[in-house]
């Protein structure tokens, strides 16, 4: 199996690697985890109070598909809103990266990744819920 | 129940039609060859179905059987036994290769007693106790510089494999399928660690 262009370019240069403080009200964190390759993925948005993502971070321990899909997904949410994000679907990803079949559940891990990272900002910010963290 | 279920798997040969047990190598009537069985991997190895197996055993077993197969031995005899002789060699090594690996056996005892945990499947998991621990044991490996730090690292990692497959032996024991399957699950990303502090160590020693 070998690897397009794009995967190794998003592996060899990774967009976007890092944290944000998970307790910072402006951050949604989602952590996935596919079985398939004992992958952790953790990717976060920064959402500005207009419900825009200004930024987002990632830090993925797996295979260079799974590398890539969360990069990319990084470079594609900023800008967009909340609701806008959470419509990624991972065929676009697969697409865009030209992942085999055998590593579709890499692109599978990102839009589920980036669907927690919304839902869990969501949470964050219900009202009547402040005093949660 | 083993023995139960080997007797009842009873075909006939094809080459004598006499009575032949499902996991049988050669016919106890005319000696041919037979082909693989449908038998499960336990029962194929002579071995009863459970996660505690005596891997001393599994390795006599199988080298045993594979030498009755060796090539050698089918040089004059016809292509269909070649044929043969070859299709039980491949699965009696598919049954070794999942059941030598407590991984594979846990998943693979699992799927036997119905209740499948998928490891391969496109499926994410939403564990996040779980997803945090790996998490933050990945980083701490990946942050580790000194083969001190990395060493310690990896004989945790390690020893949470043993640990997990302790328990996981406990939950067949009990017959507790669910926590069986979550700890087969925790069990795959508890060798992933291990895997990946070694390699890390690896690299440290190497770059010493």
């Amino acid at each position: 199996m070998s690897y397009s262009d794009k995967v190794i370019d998003h592996y060899e240069n990774p967009r976007n690697v890092g944290s944000f403080g998970k307790d910072d009200k402006s951050v949604g964190t989602g952590l996935v985890g596919a079985p398939a390759c004992g992958d952790v993925m953790k990717l976060q948005i920064k959402v500005s109070p207009e419900g825009i993502i200004e930024d987002a971070k990632f830090k993925t321990f797996g295979c260079g598909s799974a590398i890539a899909s969360s990069s990319l997904v990084t470079e594609w949410v900023k800008g967009k809103t909340l609701d806008e994000a959470a419509q990624i679907k991972n065929t676009d990803i697969a697409q865009e990266l030209a992942l085999p079949p055998v590593k579709i559940h890499c692109s599978v891990l990102a839009e589920d990744a980036i669907k927690a990272a919304v839902a869990d900002y969501k949470k964050k910010t219900e009202p009547g819920d402040a005093a949660a963290e | 129940m083993n023995a139960s279920a080997a007797a009842a798997s009873v075909v006939s040969c094809w080459s004598c039609k006499g009575p032949v047990a499902g996991r049988a190598l050669f016919c106890s009537v005319c000696g041919a060859v037979q082909g693989p069985g449908a038998v499960d991997h336990f029962t194929r190895l002579g071995l009863a179905p459970g996660f505690d197996i005596d891997l001393g055993q599994l390795e006599r077993q199988y080298f045993g059987f594979q030498r009755r197969l060796h090539p050698d031995r089918f040089a004059g005899k016809s292509p269909r036994e070649k044929a043969l002789s070859q299709q039980q060699a491949t699965a009696l090594n598919e049954a070794y290769e999942t059941l030598k690996d407590p991984l594979k056996r846990a998943a693979y005892l699992l799927a036997h007693r119905g209740r499948p945990v998928d490891l391969t499947a496109c499926g994410t998991i939403n564990d996040p106790e779980l997803l945090m621990e790996q998490m933050e044991k990945r980083e701490a490996i990946a942050e580790a510089e000194s083969l001190d730090d990395i060493t310690r690292l990896s004989a945790e990692a390690d020893a949470e494999v043993l640990a997990c497959q302790c328990h996981i032996s406990a939950a067949f024991n009990a017959g507790d399928l669910d926590a069986a399957g979550h700890l087969t699950l925790r069990l795959k990303y508890l060798a992933k660690l291990a895997e990946d502090a070694r390699s890390r160590k690896a690299r440290i020693a190497r770059a010493r």
